[in-house]
């Protein structure tokens, strides 16, 4: 350490003895002499610590003591720091595990140069209110905005296709993204292999995914130059994007997940952008802030929108600016927020339980404080101690809670992408880390408190006896254990509320609808990428030839085919012109009985229907239509004029977790053409499994060259739409049956505490008479007192907290009293319970055991 | 401090045995015993520090870098510990001897109008 630590002792003695040289010059006895010097000098060992302390904080020195002396005493008590490790740990790690969330969704910055300064523009619809209104700017707005806005260092617009992208021995269905303006300087990515193109706005070239690059080249690097089929148009591979690039950027959650693209393509020229859905990303100046931004947006569009009369636009005050990682997050910020405060009660009760556990063992350990009091230890040394052995305990159960959190990291991160875009980045981090060890020091904060406040209040009796202490001592004990339980209870309530709401709105979401099987419907896909399927009639041919394969295999009820098409803009005849987004669905007759359609008005298609006849869906009738018939009305479609012969009910068969939007279906003989990804639907008796096979080579013998992908059944495709929903209803479960268990742990300790403690006094009842019944019912009733307050607070602690859950659920109310009363019915039960059988069990000794147990 | 009740004497006030200490060092160098003996002696008794207080002051200074210790023989042929001003140690002084000047003066000025009425 130091050359003047070292020496201390040495200074001190030497000091001493010169003190003592000059009494004994003064004349006094040495004895005396020396007595009187060390009197003049004080207390020698307090000196020395005191000086020690100046260059070794002595509290650090302390804290290695007490942690020593506490890993002996646990030791003792294997069964006692087990229960402790392992409750603490449970804590820690699902804190642990739901802030790497929290971390990787809401606070990591994304990883683009500067992403502070990212924004992303949009049309200020909410996609969950169902507005009639869907808007895009058309290619013309941002080639001005690009030209005009001098407060973007960079603008990006991109769109997305889902298309086929082709090689000679391999086809794979992928999204693409159709970029343009200053897409790839705005990401700032470096290419893993090959270059950017100049000019790159008319150039036939592709940039690939790392993963298109790996599953489809086997990472052959001399794929540059290699021309490669995308969505039926031959192009060149121009560029690999290096494995850590990810398109963080908006995308409609149209399908069952969010695709990771694989190919990026420049854009035609802009112009051609036309009425539709062109997603606009772009990075400020310094300096420029995003209201100014958008001020100027705002400003440029009014003039554009003057240059083009006719033109519809949501209007300059739809338009709206937001923070990149915002517009990523969207809702999962609440939902995920929510779940950090559901662990956070995890965490407490699991405090509180240790902190009874704690409280117990004080009572255990009054000889033991007792005699360290005795030897000289301060009242602040032995509360450090309590601390010490506390911090110890957090420390051990946060190392196996980060072994658990480390578990569901890696769960998370697999289910990731289809919850959340940025849920695949979730790992523990050094951010993690720093959050775990603030969550072990509070924990051990929590959960010494209890104890240390006790220990506080009775220093002053705190004398070595041999027995316990007067009889309220024990009493103001036992009411601090019933507070913390009863405050568990009052957690778990809460916690169970939620549960049970979210739980409600799941099962409500998986309702049956008559008619509608999911899970005995299949769903294949399909993309045709070879030339001759460009012309109709080898096309229809072919999907004929599948459709009878599919239908004559046996276990196949219904079978049909799809192609799906999203359109913005269709104008219903005789009523004023409306905008909006819908689905076209090209589909063979048995399309509707394989998903399982209702017919409500007019009559389904036909085989032989005119090209114009169409089937349309409520949502699509209510906004086109209003509160007339809509059988044989009009619709133009981008100018040609369909005609309604049929309405089906509205069938939640896409995304199970918002009402659908308009349909529209067509028959596919006359309107199906180009290279068409399609669906092909089999609602089938028997293992969808085994019929899956069945189907997939009957396809592979009828059409050889095309691939077959994404082969699931109807409910497996429905439960990835309600993906993010099914995570927070997990975890949120999950966190109320640890909490439920161990607050029934809580109610049973304390019970069994109280009633160890009272032995003495239930033999005397016991004994003078009183029927053991009559004490089981007094232990029962004095445990189920604190229990009902728990409860009573929980509820109302729920009624106020649960409508924080409101936007997490569906067609269920924050204070469902069927959900509230369930809860509230549940917990008095596992109570009772938990008060019960201990209480039984004091009755069942012998008073005279009892008796003599003191 | 412990209490000693055999002359009317003053207890330390927090903070200035430090600057007590850098005093004494003004002259020259000296060991733990000179040093609380010269305090002593130069308040002419008034002040009386408990002498094992002075260690870890004498500690704090050095880990400050105001004195620096270094071995030495004492008059009574003892191995002894000699301490020493640094120069930052004098600079120190100056400021910390001002500082207490300017404090006497402030509460000497409280006190004053209380003192000229209140004697009676």
């Amino acid at each position: 350490m130091n050359r003047d630590f070292k020496n201390l002792e040495e200074d001190i003695r030497n000091h001493i003895e010169e003190e003592v040289a000059e009494n004994v010059a003064r004349g006094l006895a040495p004895k005396e002499a020396r007595y009187e010097a060390l009197k003049k000098f004080g207390n020698l060992l307090r000196v020395q610590e005191d000086s020690r302390a100046i260059w070794l904080p002595i509290w650090l020195e302390q804290l290695f003591q007490d942690c020593r002396y506490a890993t002996r005493t646990y030791r003792r008590n294997k069964l006692f720091s087990a229960a402790v490790v392992l409750t603490i740990a449970l804590g820690i790690g699902l804190n642990t595990a739901m802030f790497s969330v929290v971390n990787a969704v809401l606070l990591r910055p994304l990883p683009f140069p500067d992403p502070e300064r990212l924004v992303a523009y949009y049309d200020g619809i909410s996609a969950v209110k169902a507005e009639p209104f869907k808007s895009g700017i058309i290619g013309a707005d941002f080639a001005e905005w690009r030209a005009h806005a001098k407060s973007f260092q960079y603008l990006a617009g991109y769109q997305y296709q889902d298309t086929t992208l082709a090689t000679a021995t391999e086809a794979n269905r992928v999204r693409s993204i159709v970029t343009a303006g200053d897409f790839w300087p705005l990401t700032g990515v470096k290419l893993a292999l090959g270059r950017f193109l100049p000019g790159s706005e008319s150039a036939e070239g592709v940039i690939l995914s790392h993963r298109a690059f790996q599953r489809q080249f086997g990472g052959d690097t001399r794929v540059i130059g290699m021309t490669v089929v995308l969505g039926g148009r031959t192009r060149m591979i121009t560029g690999v994007l290096p494995a850590d690039f990810r398109f963080l950027f908006p995308q409609d959650r149209s399908g069952f997940d969010w695709p990771e693209p694989d190919a990026y393509v420049p854009s035609p020229p802009l112009l051609r952008w036309d009425r539709s859905r062109v997603f606009i990303v772009g990075k400020l100046n310094t300096g420029a802030t995003a209201p100014a931004a958008l001020a100027e947006l705002r400003g440029i569009q009014q003039t554009n929108l003057a240059s083009y009369p006719d033109r519809w636009f949501a209007g300059v005050d739809r338009m709206l600016l937001q923070p990149l990682r915002e517009r990523l997050t969207g809702s999962a910020r609440q939902a995920l927020l929510i779940l950090q405060a559901a662990g956070f009660f995890v965490l407490l009760i699991a405090c509180a339980n240790i902190a009874n556990l704690l409280l117990a063992r004080t009572s255990a350990r009054r000889r033991e404080i007792s005699i360290r009091v005795a030897l000289g230890a301060g009242k602040e040394r032995v509360i450090r101690q309590f601390f010490a052995e506390g911090l110890l305990l957090a420390m051990f159960g946060a190392l196996a809670g980060l072994l658990l959190a480390n578990a569901l990291v890696k769960t998370f991160s697999i289910l990731g992408p289809a919850v959340n875009p940025r849920m695949s980045e979730v790992a523990i981090d050094v951010r993690v880390l720093a959050f775990t060890v603030a969550v072990t020091l509070l924990s051990a904060l929590l959960f010494c408190i209890g104890p240390v406040a006790v220990l506080w209040r009775k220093d002053s009796r705190l004398a070595v006896t041999n027995r316990g202490c007067p009889a309220n001592d024990g009493l103001v004990r036992l009411n601090a254990h019933r507070l913390l339980v009863a405050a568990e209870l009052a957690m778990a309530v809460v916690l169970l509320a939620g549960a049970g709401l979210m739980a409600k709105s799941f099962l409500i979401l998986h309702a049956s609808i008559p008619g509608f099987e999911p899970a005995r419907t299949l769903i294949l896909r399909m993309s045709f990428t070879k030339q001759p399927y460009k012309a109709r009639g080898p096309l229809i041919s072919k999907l004929d030839q599948i459709l009878t394969g599919i239908e004559s295999l046996p276990g196949v009820q219904f079978a049909g085919i799809a192609e799906k098409q999203s359109y913005l803009l269709q104008t219903a005849s005789g009523r004023p012109a409306i905008v909006d987004r819908f689905d076209e669905f090209l589909v063979s007759p048995g399309y509707f009985p394989a998903v399982g359609m209702r017919l409500i008005a007019g009559r389904w298609l036909v085989p032989g229907d005119a090209p114009d006849a169409a089937v349309i869906n409520e949502t699509f009738a209510r906004r086109a239509f209003g509160a007339l018939d809509p059988i044989g009305r009009e619709i133009a479609k981008l100018g040609r004029a369909v005609r309604v012969v049929g309405v089906v009910a509205n069938l939640k068969y896409q995304n199970l977790d918002a009402e659908p939007g308009p349909e529209l279906f067509r028959g596919y003989a006359h309107n199906i053409a180009g290279l068409p990804a399609i669906s092909i639907v089999a609602r089938v008796k028997g293992d969808p499994s085994a019929i899956a096979a069945a189907a997939r080579s009957r396809i592979r013998a009828i059409e050889p060259q095309e691939s077959i992908y994404g082969i699931q059944t109807l409910a497996d495709a429905l439960s990835d739409s309600i993906a993010p929903r099914r995570f927070n209803l997990v975890l949120l479960v999950s966190f109320a049956a640890i909490a439920l268990l161990m607050a029934i742990v809580g109610i049973y300790g304390v019970v069994s505490y109280s009633v160890t403690q009272r032995t003495r006094e239930i033999g005397v009842r016991l004994a003078l008479g009183a029927p053991p019944w009559s004490v089981t019912s007094m232990l029962i009733k004095q445990g189920m007192g604190f229990c009902l307050a728990g409860i009573l607070a929980g509820l109302a602690g729920a009624h106020g907290l649960t409508r924080w859950i409101a936007g997490m659920l569906y067609a269920v109310e924050s204070n469902d009293p069927s959900v509230m009363a369930s809860v509230a019915a549940l917990l008095l039960t596992v109570a009772f319970l938990a008060c019960a059988i201990p209480a039984s069990r004091a009755t069942r000794t012998d008073p005279l055991l009892s008796l003599r147990h003191d | 401090m412990s209490i000693r009740t055999d002359a009317p004497r003053v207890e330390l006030l927090q903070g200035t045995l430090d600057l007590l200490i850098l005093q004494t060092l003004l002259p020259g160098r000296a060991h733990g015993n000179a040093i609380a003996k010269a305090i002593e002696r130069n308040s002419e008794d008034v002040l009386q520090i408990e002498q094992g207080s002075l260690y870890p002051a004498l500690h704090r200074l050095i880990k400050r870098g105001w004195i620096a210790a270094e071995d030495g023989i004492s008059e009574n042929n003892r191995k002894a510990k000699y301490y020493r001003l640094t120069p930052k140690g004098r600079k120190q002084l100056t400021i910390e001897t001002s500082k207490w000047d300017k404090l006497a003066q402030a509460i000497g000025r409280i006190l004053g109008p209380a003192r000229e009425g209140g004697t009676s």
